[in-house]
């Protein structure tokens, strides 16, 4: 007995030992932010970043010029004040002084932050050699970057520039259109006038770079946690790949008081359903919530604490292959009749209910660019314009004005026998997606390309039956095509495709980041079409630099784009349920960029946020963000 | 026996080598499209794509891609990944992974082993009784339902009865007994059912019938004839085995958020990390070929009758 007991008291020991780590607590708010992701992040050099995992983990240990603040404003970070010219091609930004960059045990080290480290940034995303994916988002913002780049490009390839590569090299300082022009003080020149400058700079690729440091780590920049240094209000203490971030508070951080939460941990898991388990067993700050999930929780304890969080800034479209390799829809899709019985046919509530079964209306979105986004000096958004606010609030979804346009394009396109005019029967060949005889007569083949995803493949049959419903079963088949690897490789790069749907990010605060993207010869544009009048319209809206005009224009290049149904927004992304102990909307907030990943002033309290709470405060963040852009600025 | 050892050793450097060349050959005749994500797609241009993929290198002839591969190989050089850690040595990853995979795959090894062989024998010597039919219970659902379903449930259930965590941690040696028994349950079925087949073959030869007439003993019989025998088919996999246990394995070490050796070659084909993929084939192709031939030798020691040349004895 006495022997059972002693055993008893060292196994109560030893479990102890295991399960007595107590969360620290300072004031009422806990110190220790707990996540995970199971999106592996590669690298975490700042300028080759690739996962949300890994924009958190950046955004927090090291600072740009600007940042967002909690109601999505752009403030000053490391640069205290900025000027710019009258037509907005140069700004000139002071720095703060006394800032250094730390290590990964947050030790100062013996380099300051100086105008010359944002130079060195852009020095390095110039070489191609370092392989900066995304340089082209800004390879045209700054003078005489895109043209070093491809000197540089070109030399490696072999060709004639008449000039060595030291020499372009060396020539970065003259051309380039960025200056130290003292120690704290630098200076971009642009290549056209860009009002929006400023939300450029919350991108990855302005963000500074200590070039003594660079040349010791070489290739390993960024690599591990000992690789990279850190000027953030966090520094990376704990660096296991594939298993465990630690990022621990910079105490030399310029704006360490509102360094709220001292620790922030995430480790990896394999999949979301431990996610919600590892929450519930107290071990994580919050959790997302899936679909059926939700209905599993529905009833239990857990269910007054589960809210629904904003959608975001990424929009979904239904893009038309105007260049079909399938004569029959190349021909229809080229009818605006046609596109318009598209538009009208397809029920995108019912889509978004696949996602959300709850609330699927309030994921709706009808235009290109994301609404709450872009705000002018009036307070007014770019979506209320009135070229844009009666698309942006009218469902475009109506089946018998879908059969009616169905119609009108069948009596504009076919003979009375039925036979589509021009075409004579012909095979149809979209390797692995879809390849059928095309009889060249009604109904209209369309070839709908999706995947192998449960839901995408829903999705594809439910919009099959929608077409097929809405706009006859005797006027169009759909034929569902199915990409079982590669969906670019498939589908968008050979274009076998006639309708097909992606989601869309938006990347600065500008119109202009998705439209220009939109033009004919922009990247965007994977259906293969070509207007001109559009082309023209952005033409002309990039030419404005007054605000108010400039959106003007660009809502008529959207509604140009919208009415004649050239592509079809559906629905917006983000949106997740979740629960949390973290408070909503205290951190920066943004649409787009790296800062809105900050944790900031985050607060998290020892018991998950209720829905009542959470709702409580996004009614006063809500109200507080009208008074502070209605204020104008 | 010399002979063999070098005749086989030849063997299997020419196998090891042409594994490689001929994976190295086969990843570049893939599409480059593979070393872009598709949100590359919508942010580079064409011409920005190709200036990626030259500085990459992989535009060059394979031979001379090949050339390259070899003679950094030849001066120690394991190169540095390219998509999977963007320009991370490789020999970091091995270095930072293949630990944990060892450790799991070894405790895994020995439990099977030990757990495996207890309960074939056990099967074995209590034929068609209780144990023997739950034995063979344990051993058929474990290895036709799907391995996911039980894993699941062991991490979610057995973690949440005993109060242990859902993942491991390194410095919670709690946390490393359910992945190790989960890594075991299948490898544990495998040996107890072929121990108990191979055993019970053999208990109805004539030599241990004969045995038994001349008054042997259950446990002498046991010991020294039927074991001995039945070991041969069992031992000519072991060192595979154990040479294997770097490469992790791919469902457990994702559950449990073990940063090893599992996913790391899919991931590798799958993103095109053409650097990765071939070091690791040919890591993994060398322990195999070397496994199969410790896998002879180890027969040879535990069954002197077999001879692996002819010219000997």
């Amino acid at each position: 007995m006495k022997r059972s007991i002693s055993w008893l008291i060292i196994i109560t020991m030893i479990a102890s030992l295991f399960t007595g780590c107590s969360k620290e607590t300072s004031g009422s708010y806990e110190d220790v932010y707990y996540s995970t992701f199971s999106t592996e992040y590669k690298t975490l050099n700042p300028y080759n970043l690739s996962s949300t995992a890994a924009y958190t983990m950046v955004a927090n240990s090291i600072d740009g010029l600007v940042e967002n603040d909690k109601y999505g404003m752009i403030v000053p970070s490391l640069a205290e004040s900025w000027t710019n010219n009258e037509d907005f091609t140069v700004w000139t930004f002071k720095l703060r002084e006394g800032v250094f960059w730390v290590d990964n045990t947050g030790a100062k080290t013996e380099y300051e932050l100086t105008a010359d480290d944002f130079v060195e940034g852009i020095r390095y995303i110039a070489e191609p050699k370092n392989g900066a994916k995304n340089f082209s988002t800004i390879s045209k913002v700054i003078d005489g970057l895109y043209d070093y780049y491809w000197n540089l490009a070109d030399f490696d390839d072999g060709v004639d520039i008449g000039k060595t590569r030291e020499e372009v090299i060396a020539s970065f300082d003259d051309t380039v259109g960025v200056k130290a022009l003292d120690k704290y003080t630098v200076e971009y020149r642009l290549r056209s006038s860009t009002p929006f400058f400023l939300s450029y700079l919350i991108i990855e690729l302005f963000y500074p770079v200590e070039k003594a440091y660079l040349d010791k780590v070489g290739e390993n920049f960024g690599t591990s946690m000992d690789t990279m240094l850190y000027n953030g209000g966090y520094y990376i203490s704990t660096w296991e790949r594939d298993k465990l971030v630690v990022l621990t508070k910079n105490e030399n951080y310029w704006d360490k008081d509102n360094i709220t939460v001292k620790e922030l941990n995430f480790q990896k898991v394999g999949d979301e359903i431990t996610g919600l388990e590892m929450f519930q067993r107290g071990e994580l700050t919050g959790c997302s919530v899936s679909a059926d999930q939700l209905k599993a929780l529905k009833g239990t304890e857990w269910e007054k604490y589960i809210y629904l969080k904003d959608k975001n800034t990424v929009t979904y479209w239904f893009t038309m292959n105007f260049q079909s390799k399938n004569p029959e829809f190349q021909t229809f899709a080229n009818n605006l009749n046609f596109r318009k019985a598209l538009l009208h046919g397809i029920d995108r509530v019912k889509i978004s209910s696949l996602y959300e079964p709850n609330n699927p209306a309030f994921f709706i979105r009808n235009t290109i660019i994301p609404e709450n986004t872009l705000i002018d000096p009036e307070g007014v958004d770019y979506t209320d314009y009135p070229n844009l606010k009666p698309i942006k609030d009218t469902s475009p979804y109506d089946p018998a004005l879908a059969k009616e346009c169905m119609q009108k394009a069948v009596a504009e396109l076919c003979n009375s026998d039925k036979t589509i005019k021009g075409l004579s029967p012909s095979k149809v060949d979209m390797d692995n997606i879809a390849a059928f005889d095309s009889d060249g007569k009604l109904p209209v083949e369309l070839v709908l390309a999706t995947t192998t995803d449960p839901i995408e493949t829903k999705k594809a049959l439910l919009i099959a039956e929608m077409l097929k419903a809405n706009l006859g079963e005797e006027n169009i088949k759909v034929v569902v095509g199915y990409a079982a690897n590669s969906f670019q490789d498939e589908v968008f790069s050979p274009m076998n495709f006639d309708l097909v749907d992606d989601s869309y990010s938006f990347r600065f605060g500008d119109p202009s980041a998705n439209l220009t993207r939109l033009t004919t010869d922009g990247s965007l544009n994977e259906g293969g079409y070509n207007i001109p009048e559009f082309d023209k319209l952005v033409e002309e809206a990039l030419a404005k630099n007054d605000i108010k005009e400039r959106y003007t224009k660009f809502s008529e290049a959207e509604k140009y784009m919208l009415d004649n149904v050239y592509l079809m927004p559906y629905m917006t992304g983000g949106g997740s349920y979740s629960m949390s102990k973290e408070l909503p909307y205290q951190t920066p907030m943004g649409g787009f960029g790296l800062t809105r990943f900050k944790m900031k002033g985050a607060k998290i309290q020892s018991k998950p946020v209720t829905t009542e709470q959470y709702n409580e405060i996004k009614t006063q963040h809500d109200k507080e963000v009208k008074e502070k852009f209605a204020k104008g600025k | 026996m010399k002979r063999y050892i070098l005749k086989r050793s030849l063997q299997s450097f020419v196998t090891i080598c042409l594994v490689i060349f001929v994976v190295f050959m086969m990843l570049r005749m893939m599409p480059t499209s593979g070393y872009f994500t598709r949100d590359d797609y919508l942010n580079m241009t064409e011409e920005m794509r190709m200036v990626y993929l030259k500085n990459l290198g992989v535009l060059d002839p394979p031979l001379v891609q090949f050339k390259h591969f070899l003679s950094s190989l030849l001066s120690g050089d394991l190169g540095r990944s390219v998509t999977v850690y963007p320009k991370l040595a490789i020999t970091t990853i091995l270095k930072e992974k293949v630990g944990f995979s060892a450790a799991f795959g070894f405790a895994s090894e020995i439990i099977s082993i030990t757990i495996g062989m207890s309960l074939g024998i056990a099967m074995a010597r209590n034929k068609d009784k209780l144990v023997d039919n739950l034995g063979t219970g344990y051993a058929v659902i474990v290895r036709s339902i799907p391995s996911l379903i039980y894993l699941f449930l062991i991490q979610v259930w057995v973690s949440k009865i005993f109060g242990l965590p859902m993942l491991f941690y390194k410095n919670r040696p709690e946390s490393w007994i359910l992945p190790a028994i989960s890594l075991s349950l299948s490898s544990i079925a495998w040996y107890a059912i072929w121990l108990r087949r191979f055993m019970v073959d053999e208990e109805n030869r004539e030599y241990i019938k004969f045995a038994k007439v001349k008054g042997f003993s259950q446990k002498y019989i046991m010991k020294h004839h039927v074991l001995r025998n039945v070991l041969v088919p069992i031992a000519i996999g072991l060192p595979s085995d154990f040479l294997l246990i770097i490469s992790g394995s791919l469902i457990i070490e994702n559950l449990y958020s073990i940063p090893g050796m599992g996913g790391l070659l899919i991931n590798a084909i799958k993103q095109m990390d053409n650097n990765v993929v071939q070091i690791l084939v040919l890591i993994y192709s060398s322990l195999s070929v070397i496994g199969v031939f410790l896998g002879d030798l180890l027969v040879v020691l535990v069954d002197p009758r077999i001879r692996l040349s002819e010219s000997e004895g």
